[in-house]
């Protein structure tokens, strides 16, 4: 019966600690967008992105925080929480997405993933794919990478008096270096 | 006197867009909120906050959102990242309870002599909850 308790403990130690070793996170990810306009270009950037990474299942979740952006200008932010996104009512943004050639990047015969998922802003959800350079060592996993996000598509509304300052589209750049879950 | 008119309208005018000119000027490089110079909209300690979001994270955020909370707590984590300073802290009762602080360029100086375990004293801009309560352009208090 011991045996039997020992046994049964050594596996359930040695299976947790093997998914524990599956997942990594961060909660300082650095997420930025940078719209380009002949009339300006407008930055802003967020440091305390929430990001979870598990290899057992290929899943990624990324949360950030609407409010968390810092703009050059107060006026900016201002407008962008108040009027664009509507952080008040909508404070956060997700995705999630599962890593479409996992294999290969752990085998490491590339670096690049390929992740497919949905892209939640201002309530509305959308299916983008993003491909991401991805860097391992030891205990972290860095995933860097460039994505275009269409504002029409989220329902962000411009006022006309604007339109020329604020692009279309929108580059977001992410760094997000997670380190082992323990 | 027609010409004398046209004369006085004109200045007025010249003066009328030039004060526009100020003004927008003045808007659109308006300052950010000073946090250091701000009287803190609440003082919580970080077991309240926390609670406060894990109950209810719609009504907790329309209460702390934007608003400068000044909060006392034991340093977890100091972290300096590309310039960009965060401190962790956790409740000096509950260490399961913890504020994410992104803390203003003006402190990065500060932030070297700052040891894990101590306690200190901060204020910074609510902006939400991810896990933890998260603050941004933190000012050391104490």
């Amino acid at each position: 019966m011991r045996f039997i308790i020992l046994i049964s403990l050594i596996v359930i130690i040695s299976t947790s600690s093997a998914i524990a070793q599956d997942k990594y996170f961060t909660k300082q990810g650095y997420i930025s967008f940078y719209s380009h306009t002949p009339v300006e270009d407008i930055k802003a950037e967020n440091n305390q992105v929430l990001s979870i990474i598990d290899f057992s299942t290929t899943e990624i979740a990324v949360t950030l925080l609407m409010k968390s952006f810092a703009f050059e200008k107060a006026l900016m932010q201002e407008h962008f929480n108040e009027n664009y996104v509507e952080s008040d009512k909508y404070p956060k943004a997700n995705f999630s997405g599962k890593i479409q050639n996992l294999e290969d990047i752990l085998s490491g015969n590339n670096n690049v993933a390929e992740i497919k998922g949905n892209l939640t802003i201002k309530g509305i959800t959308k299916p983008v794919t993003i491909e991401s350079k991805v860097s391992i060592e030891k205990d972290t996993i860095t995933l860097k990478g460039k994505f275009m996000v269409t504002v029409a598509d989220y329902n962000i509304k411009i006022p006309a008096i604007v339109r020329k300052n604020i692009a279309e589209k929108i580059e977001v750049t992410f760094i997000l270096t997670h380190q082992s879950y323990n | 006197m027609m010409k004398k008119i046209v004369y006085i309208i004109s200045i007025i005018a010249f003066l009328a867009i030039l004060t526009a000119l100020f003004m927008f000027i003045k808007i659109y490089n308006k300052p950010h909120t000073d946090v250091n110079t701000s009287v803190s909209d609440y003082t919580v300690t970080i077991e309240n906050i926390a609670n406060d979001f894990n109950q209810n994270e719609e009504q907790a955020n329309q209460k702390y959102l934007d608003k400068i909370i000044q909060i006392e707590g034991i340093i977890k984590n100091v972290d300096i990242l590309d310039g960009h300073g965060t401190i962790t802290l956790t409740d000096s009762k509950d260490p399961t309870k913890t504020v994410v602080c992104n803390m203003a360029v003006s402190e990065n100086m500060k932030m070297i002599t700052l040891q894990q375990g101590q306690k200190i004293t901060i204020k910074g801009i609510c902006t939400g909850y991810l896990m933890d309560v998260m603050l941004v352009k933190t000012v050391i208090v104490n």
